[in-house]
């Protein structure tokens, strides 16, 4: 039988030899998102999706009701906005997974839940995927320290700042210093820190037993017992 | 809109109903990107007066569930519309307590405020006209999106549909279990008349533990299914394609229509002295 079959094949040609043997011992190698990583990706794009619309729903009588500082509102709950990008990075830990996830989650914001936001949202949340990504990338989706999560949330933030000064031009308005400040609270808490939160929660339910996490978790033990 | 419409258009035919979904997505995705750039309150206006009956007649929307979906993009542009204009600097036309009310803070409020209209307008016409499916089916063709991730957003889909009736079940498990915990001062098994409806618990604590569980069965749930994909072959290789979504003739005419609607606009206002973009800001020099 040779290496290569015409079978399915969602990993990376790999490097072993005639006898199925890898030549050298490596580390796991990282294939690309597989159909059950997309699954994934895309039940928690809807829960998190649809907690979103619900709170968007509330968000909007929230805003109003706070006069000029309703808007401000936006960017004390923005991390939260974001918080599925770092938890899927932690749970699948391939490269793009965050924002695949966030665009997934916009699309079922947009097209089965009619956000009000409209389909901005698509371009909204892959800024936001890259934002809260990148320090994962830097990383090499290696290390998921708290540390890696809160810089995580910096980074969103910051992606996100950028954005609303393009969208919404908040560089101009008096408030300016309060919104970042509150903006990078929030990015901090609710999406970096929290998305580790949330992950560790999930892991020890072992829903996750089956992804990069759960795997890594299991290793982990192994090489702790030895 | 009821919770198992999530995703189903109205269920007429009409002129946007039979256009191909990703053309009307891409027409959305654009003029929302033009209006963007676009800072005076006169040319979102226009549009905005022109999209509401266009769009009305066009997908055959009742004015009834065309005001009711306003609500939601009222209240957004109402409160982008307050915090512009009390906190921008400039002329000053009026003070509101604390704060001064100046003439761009206005202008740009506006703007935002009418924006926000028109793209969710934009947005209720092609939610309302399209099939989710479809959707999916026809950018897995025109756009190449890839099969597996096409399949992935409708079995997401699918677990959508079934979250409301999910959280619900949820809830009321966590409420039974609740009532039956001794010593709490709440109302334990028996003790009155069984038939009598149980309040869903209410606080922060119920409502995150509720969350966390639909997230956990969700997961199973999702996870259950891409084994079911995957043990019927998807993700190994090209397809062919069920029901295949073709463009047509009239695909290209709402998309030179709504083009040069968005052009002409544009070129009026700009002639008219009226169209503004970044520099209204006055921030970017």
């Amino acid at each position: 039988m040779s290496a290569r079959t015409d079978g399915p094949r969602r990993d990376t040609p790999s490097p072993a030899g005639p006898n199925g043997h890898s030549p050298r011992p490596t580390a796991p190698r990282r294939s690309p998102i597989t159909l059950h990583d997309l699954v994934l990706l895309a039940a928690l794009a809807v829960v998190f999706g649809f907690l979103y619309w619900a709170l968007v729903q509330l968000w909007g009588w929230l805003q109003v009701a706070m006069g000029p500082f309703g808007d401000l509102a936006q960017n004390a709950l923005a991390g939260g906005w974001m918080v599925v990008a770092p938890l899927a990075v932690y749970i699948v830990r391939k490269p793009g997974v965050g924002v695949v996830v966030e665009i997934i989650a916009a699309i079922v914001e947009v097209v089965f839940l009619a956000s009000p936001v409209g389909p901005m949202l698509l371009l909204v949340g892959l800024i936001q995927g890259v934002g809260a990504e990148l320090p994962f990338a830097l990383t090499r989706y290696r290390r998921f320290g708290w540390s890696v999560f809160v810089a995580s949330g910096i980074s969103a933030a910051l992606f996100n700042l950028m954005l609303g000064v393009v969208r919404f031009g908040w560089a101009g308005q008096d408030f300016f210093a309060l919104r970042v400040g509150l903006q990078f609270a929030s990015g901090i808490l609710l999406c970096g820190l929290l998305a580790k939160v949330i992950g560790d929660a999930l892991l020890r339910t072992g829903v996750l037993d089956n992804y990069a996490i759960g795997r890594a978790e299991r290793a982990a033990a192994r090489a702790q017992r030895r | 809109m009821s919770a198992t419409a999530f995703g189903r258009p109205l269920d007429v035919d009409s002129l946007l109903h039979r256009r191909d979904p990703a053309v009307k997505l891409a027409l959305v995705l654009v003029t929302s990107a033009v209006v963007t750039g676009v800072f005076d309150p006169w040319t979102p206006t226009a549009l905005y007066l022109i999209a509401l009956p266009a769009v009305a007649v066009a997908g055959r929307i009742p004015p009834r569930t065309l005001a009711r979906a306003h609500v939601p993009f009222a209240l957004f542009g109402l409160s982008l519309f307050t915090v512009n204009a009390l906190t921008r600097q400039g002329e000053v036309v009026g003070t509101l307590g604390p704060f001064d009310v100046t003439a761009p803070g206005l202008a740009i409020g506006a703007s935002l405020a009418v924006r926000t209209l028109l793209i969710g307008t934009l947005s209720l016409g092609f939610v309302l006209t399209t099939d989710g499916a479809r959707l999916m089916t026809s950018l897995h063709q025109h756009v190449r999106l890839s099969g597996a991730f096409a399949y992935a957003v409708l079995a997401g889909y699918r677990l959508l549909e079934q979250l409301p009736q999910q959280w619900q079940t949820i809830r009321q498990a966590q409420a039974m279990r609740r009532t039956r915990a001794p010593g709490r001062g709440v109302q334990r098994r028996g003790s009155r008349a069984p038939h009598r409806p149980v309040a869903l618990p209410r606080s922060p604590r119920a409502l995150t533990r509720a969350a966390f569980t639909l997230l956990v069965t969700t997961l199973r749930r999702g996870e259950r299914m891409s084994i079911a994909l995957e043990t019927r072959g998807l993700g190994a290789g090209r397809r062919t394609i069920h029901d295949p979504a073709r463009l047509t003739p009239g695909d290209a005419v709402l998309t030179g229509v709504v083009l040069a609607v968005v052009t002409l606009v544009l070129l009026v206002s700009r002639h008219a002295g009226l169209l503004a973009g970044w520099g209204a800001l006055g921030v970017f020099g």
